[in-house]
């Protein structure tokens, strides 16, 4: 029981890999430079509502920079920033143990909006991306949505079981302190 | 004022403000070309990029296997090409042989130095993908050589159809390749390419742009008087930034008067296709002594 938190840890990891390495081969290629899937992200925005959002605001930053830093192409820290900022932001509003499933959806829906806004804005500051808002809206955040969105129904029942055997096993052991 | 100190003692906004400096200044300090990384940025991108390889291999045998079967029936109409395409070569290589020939004594006549002779002797690596960055603002992909085998940032990197981008970050063991696709004009960090036509060499242009909405690139600064033609091919020149010269780039698709009439510029379907990443090759020019 100790290790399920360093499982869970682990399993996001390889999600990080999976998403580099064998999701690109999955995507047809009619869509390659429509669907960039942040699955980790989704996931962090689970543990947001389910666990805690300091847990996800420091998921969020560790994985958005390793991200940064593999796929280093321009700059470090956006990805560390946005996931981070966006996961806590999502937190501190619907950071609920309870949530049921339409809720979870408007989080994912909102969260990957959000993370996709920032990230867009975020280059435009440095003035690395020439493309106009709704374009980028209509071309790769919308098509994103979807992904997320069908992703975070398939992941929905196990991962907020094992996220609530980890609340309980942390209420139990604060009772007892 | 009194108001501003209450906005301050909210720990969750100085925390924030904070870490938004914080993140804007790291941005800022990376975004500057930075020919080494650190060891921290090297260790994490050597061990994740083994990890991504282990991953990547059989990965990318299964999608091909899969991609070969629906590929069947293509097959007999590429070997067709391939012959015609092979007695091309047998017959230029002969012409070529001879004219290299030529070339040397030439050279030697004339009292080529050494580095005049090799200039454009490039040396290649094949390298295997190893992971895709498909977000959408800056795409890299990584491969499986880097300073190991003597890659250094700069350097062209193609695949079979053609240029596909340039080193941006190399660690011990991978590197980083930024697509063509991220290039633009008014980046901070731009790097345009001189480019040509075939049979046309005295065309001269700038690849300088990649528009994401048409898939083209943008090819400018191409003087009023000069030839090029829709269905020219378009190859790097190698006069600016060291950057080799007889890369295939694309294929003339439209030519226009530019904004102020002074000069021409193409539009330029790329060769690369930028997806279906397997083995890609990287450019190795000749050593230069100092």
């Amino acid at each position: 029981m100790v290790t399920r938190k360093q499982v869970l840890f682990l399993l996001l990891f390889v999600l990080f890999i999976a998403e580099g390495t064998i999701l690109p081969l999955l995507i047809p290629s009619g869509w390659h430079m429509r669907i960039s899937a942040n699955l980790v992200y989704i996931v962090i925005l689970f543990i947001a509502v389910y666990h805690h959002r300091h847990t996800a605001l420091v998921l969020g930053i560790f994985f958005g920079l390793l991200h940064d830093v593999v796929f280093y192409g321009e700059m470090i820290g956006p990805y560390g920033f946005s996931m981070g900022l966006s996961a806590y932001m999502m937190g501190l509003i619907f950071q609920a143990p309870r949530a049921p499933l339409p809720v979870m959806v408007s989080v994912v829906i909102l969260g990957s909006l959000l993370n996709d806004t920032m990230l867009f804005f975020l280059y435009k500051l440095f003035q690395l991306n020439h493309v106009t808002f709704d374009w980028a809206l209509l071309e790769y955040m919308i098509p994103n949505l979807f992904v997320h969105f069908v992703f975070a129904l398939i992941i929905y029942v196990p991962l907020r079981k094992q996220l609530e055997r980890i609340g309980k096993r942390r209420s139990k052991t604060e009772e007892a302190s | 004022m009194f108001e501003l100190f209450k906005l301050l003692g909210n720990k969750r906004l100085f925390v924030l403000l904070v870490g938004l400096v914080t993140f804007i200044a790291l941005m800022g300090f990376t975004l500057s070309p930075r020919t080494t990384l650190s060891w921290p940025e090297k260790f994490l991108k050597d061990s994740v990029g083994f990890v991504q390889y282990v991953f990547y291999k059989p990965a990318s045998y299964v999608a091909g296997f899969f991609k070969d079967v629906a590929n069947m029936r293509t097959v007999y109409q590429e070997n067709e090409e391939l012959r015609i395409a092979m007695g091309h070569y047998t017959r230029d290589r002969l012409k070529y042989n001879d004219m290299e020939q030529v070339n040397e004594q030439l050279q030697k006549a004339l009292n080529f130095t050494e580095e005049q002779k090799n200039r454009y002797n490039y040396g290649s690596r094949i390298a295997q993908v190893i992971s895709a960055n498909s977000d959408p603002n800056s795409r890299t992909i990584n491969i499986d050589i880097g300073e190991n085998a003597g890659i250094k940032p700069g350097m062209a990197v193609t695949s079979q159809e053609g240029l596909v981008g340039v080193i941006s970050h190399v660690s011990s063991y991978t590197s980083t390749v930024n697509l063509l696709t991220s290039m633009d004009a008014n980046d901070p960090t731009s790097n345009a390419i001189a480019a040509t036509a075939v049979g046309k060499e005295k065309v001269f242009g700038m690849i300088e742009s990649y528009d994401p909405k048409t898939g083209m690139l943008k090819m400018t600064k191409i003087s009023e008087d000069s030839n090029i033609q829709e269905d020219d091919e378009i190859i790097s020149s190698g006069i600016i930034n060291n950057f080799p010269k007889y890369m295939r780039i694309g294929k003339v698709k439209s030519v226009e008067k530019s904004e102020y009439g002074l000069t021409k510029t193409a539009t330029i379907e790329p060769y690369a296709s930028f997806l279906d990443w397997k083995e890609l090759i990287v450019i190795i020019p000749p050593e230069v002594k100092e």
